[in-house]
């Protein structure tokens, strides 16, 4: 940062999705000579408690926070993204470098404030989803499949950029069935699809049914297998018969605040072998094969995770 | 490497109609995500030649436009790299190229300042792979002056729009007949050709001094009993797209499996521009059955057999068959499309009906695209 001695320095998340001018804020900053600029957005009350809320004047300027309030006196979330003045934030990191964990939400932003300095709350009102959580991650997701989505990829303005390596286009088989879906390219779609997010190099084998899903770069899903409500990462290997998201909604007994909403997990490069079952809450990862599946089944809220093993 | 490239874009040609009004044949829109060019010039970078210069001439905006970055193809280096020559008026030089010749005469100062041995030229009107070291392996063996890459064509193929070769035992080329009217027999020079950077150096200049321009015609013909002609068969796929009927008969071709997993999923791949789109979006309504859709396309209606370029956009209740919709167009709702190239960025009002009744009809209705 000193080799670079910048005036301001902003600070932000790689798992939010939203579009963002980020120089009309930092405008905002000079304007109103700020030291720290919290961008925030206004939620629902209801909903408030779930966030850390700023409280500010008529000025802008903020006032106090509350990090997940039960009774919050405002519904203005910060969205974790700021602009410091950079002296501000280097003299707040140097104080506060023997702070274990330390956190801007949890210490840097509060020091700051309790030292007096100018904390000023930018509102932004547009589409802004956290995707910290498998829950919003899949919602954020199904949200991009909406008939006119709030969060648009498809507008000429403010186009969101990838690397892309994967040149050819998609072919849909005759026999193919896709409805509201996306569909990256590359990818093979034998059998049917709906309600999903399908990434780039994916193959989706005849007689296969895909429900409410994402799935992700270069997965083979083989054929006529049942996938519901499931998340699989990139370069998974489905057999072929193999029915995923079934059974109890089952809370998973490992980690039920990650495995939840009865979803089925499924990491990188996994292999999942043919004529097994999946039920819901599972997280699955590494080479699995049949041994691993008693009866032929993972039952809901189970974890299969095979360490080391992975392709 | 041991050679230098030139592909040679800068033709020009009525047999693609309407097609060619705005864009040079290299630039045209191949299998949903391709421009011709791609396969030139992926096959050079894949044969690791490292200089590539492309001279064009014809409409050539939008081949600039897709050789903007010549990172796509890996031509981005400190030594070598991709070089597009257009016709440049100077003190000695007030025309246009005049022909394929002269227009390696007008850039000679490239060959000359190359220090690689051999060259190797190809055109940009075909879909292939194909590893030209091979060929610069065979030349040498044959101890060829030139070697001509040929392709024998299937027996209903038309043969009359290409150079047509009769080869001896030894594979040495005695008869050359460019675009005769008569077919004498199937096998045809597939453009492609290898040859010896100073003897290419000395023709051209002989050529030129001579007031002659084609390669073909005044180098090849002219120099076949003089010069050590050899041709070299290739066996894989080879399509020239040069007319309506071929260039959409090459992009069928892709729906064929043999022919995607050749192009798509065999080694070496394919490259071209990235032009990061977000995937393409069916909407409720879409039925789209054994078709190529690109990226950023957003579907409402019905596709058979057919091939959706880059951000196509397919209404409600539209119906296409057995079509080619190349980029950025907009389909209205109630369309309906058979047999048809669709024109890139055209808009096709709602209600509109276009078949080919008799062959392939290209669509061009140029009407006014409204803020969407």
């Amino acid at each position: 940062m000193e080799s670079y001695n910048p005036d301001y320095v902003l600070i932000l998340s790689g798992d939010h999705i939203y579009k963002m001018d980020y120089e009309v804020m930092l405008d905002f900053h000079k304007e109103h000579n700020a030291d720290v600029t919290i961008a925030a957005m206004p939620v629902p009350m209801e909903e408030a408690s779930r966030f850390g809320i700023v409280v500010s004047d008529d000025e802008s300027r903020i006032q106090k926070f509350e990090e997940k309030p039960a009774k919050p006196s405002s519904n203005l979330a910060s969205m974790g993204i700021y602009i410091f003045s950079w002296p501000v934030l280097k003299d707040a990191l140097i104080k506060l470098s023997g702070q274990p964990g330390c956190d801007f939400g949890k210490h840097i932003i509060p020091y700051c404030h309790s030292n007096g300095k100018r904390l000023f709350a930018y509102e932004y009102n547009g589409y802004w989803k956290d995707v910290g959580t498998l829950g919003s991650y899949w919602e954020a997701n199904m949200e991009l499949i909406d008939i006119i989505p709030e969060f648009n990829l498809y507008e000429e303005f403010w186009r969101i950029y990838t690397k892309s390596d994967i040149i050819p286009p998609q072919y849909i088989a005759s026999e193919a069935v896709i409805e509201r879906s996306i569909i990256g390219d590359g990818t093979e779609i034998y059998g049917e699809v709906h309600n999903s997010v399908i990434g780039s190099g994916v193959t989706i084998g005849r007689g296969t049914v895909i429900r409410d899903s994402i799935i992700m770069k270069g997965t083979v899903i083989q054929e006529n297998c049942v996938v519901d409500k499931v998340i699989l990462a990139e370069n998974v290997t489905v057999g072929s018969n193999v029915v995923m998201g079934i059974g109890a909604d089952v809370p998973n007994k490992v980690k039920p605040d990650i495995y939840a909403f009865g979803l089925v997990t499924v990491g990188e490069n996994t292999v999942i072998p043919a004529d097994v079952q999946i039920g819901k809450n599972t997280a699955i990862s590494g080479v699995t094969v049949k041994e691993d599946y008693p009866n032929g089944m993972l039952e809901s809220g189970e974890t299969l995770i095979k360490a080391g093993e992975r392709l | 490497m041991r050679a230098v490239g030139i592909i040679l874009a800068g033709g020009n040609n009525r047999k693609m109609r309407e097609l060619t009004h705005k864009r040079a044949v290299a630039a045209m829109p191949i299998a949903g995500s391709y421009r011709s060019i791609d396969f030139a010039l992926s096959n050079m970078t894949n044969s690791h030649v490292q200089r590539v210069a492309v001279l064009t001439q014809y409409n050539s905006r939008s081949l600039h436009e897709h050789l903007s970055s010549s990172k796509w193809w890996d031509f981005g280096r400190k030594q070598g790299g991709l070089f597009t020559f257009t016709p440049t008026i100077t003190a000695e030089n007030g025309d246009w190229y005049r022909g394929t010749a002269d227009a390696i005469y007008q850039n000679l100062d490239f060959l000359k300042r190359s220090h690689e041995p051999y060259v190797i030229i190809a055109s940009a009107d075909a879909v292939y792979k194909m590893d030209y070291n091979k060929v610069l392996e065979y030349h040498i063996e044959k101890k060829a002056d030139v070697t001509v890459v040929c392709k024998e064509l299937q027996p209903d193929d038309d043969a009359t729009r290409f150079g047509i070769i009769r080869m001896n035992e030894d594979m040495r080329i005695e008869e050359f007949e460019e675009k005769p009217m008569v077919a004498k027999s199937n096998m045809i020079s597939a453009g492609i050709y290898i040859i010896r950077r100073r003897l290419l150096i000395e023709l051209i200049e002989l050529c030129a001094e001579e007031d002659r321009h084609d390669f073909v015609n005044d180098i090849l013909i002219r120099y076949k009993n003089l010069k050590k002609i050899y041709g070299y068969k290739m066996d894989a796929y080879w399509s020239n797209i040069s007319t309506v009927d071929a260039y959409y008969k090459t992009n069928m071709d892709f729906l064929k499996p043999e022919v995607r997993n050749y192009f798509f999923k065999t080694y070496p791949d394919i490259y071209s521009k990235v032009s990061d789109l977000p995937p393409a979006k069916y909407n409720p309504g879409s039925v789209v059955k054994n078709s190529l859709v690109a990226s950023g396309c957003i579907i409402n209606g019905t596709v058979e057999n057919s091939i959706l370029f880059k951000r196509t956009f397919i209404g409600n209740n539209c119906v296409i068959k057995n079509s080619i919709i190349l980029n950025d167009v907009y389909l209205g709702d109630n369309t309906y499309i058979e047999n048809c190239i669709v024109e890139s960025r055209d808009t096709i009002r709602a209600n509109t009906r276009h078949v080919g009744e008799n062959g392939i009809k290209v669509v061009v209705e140029k009407n006014e695209r409204y803020a969407l």
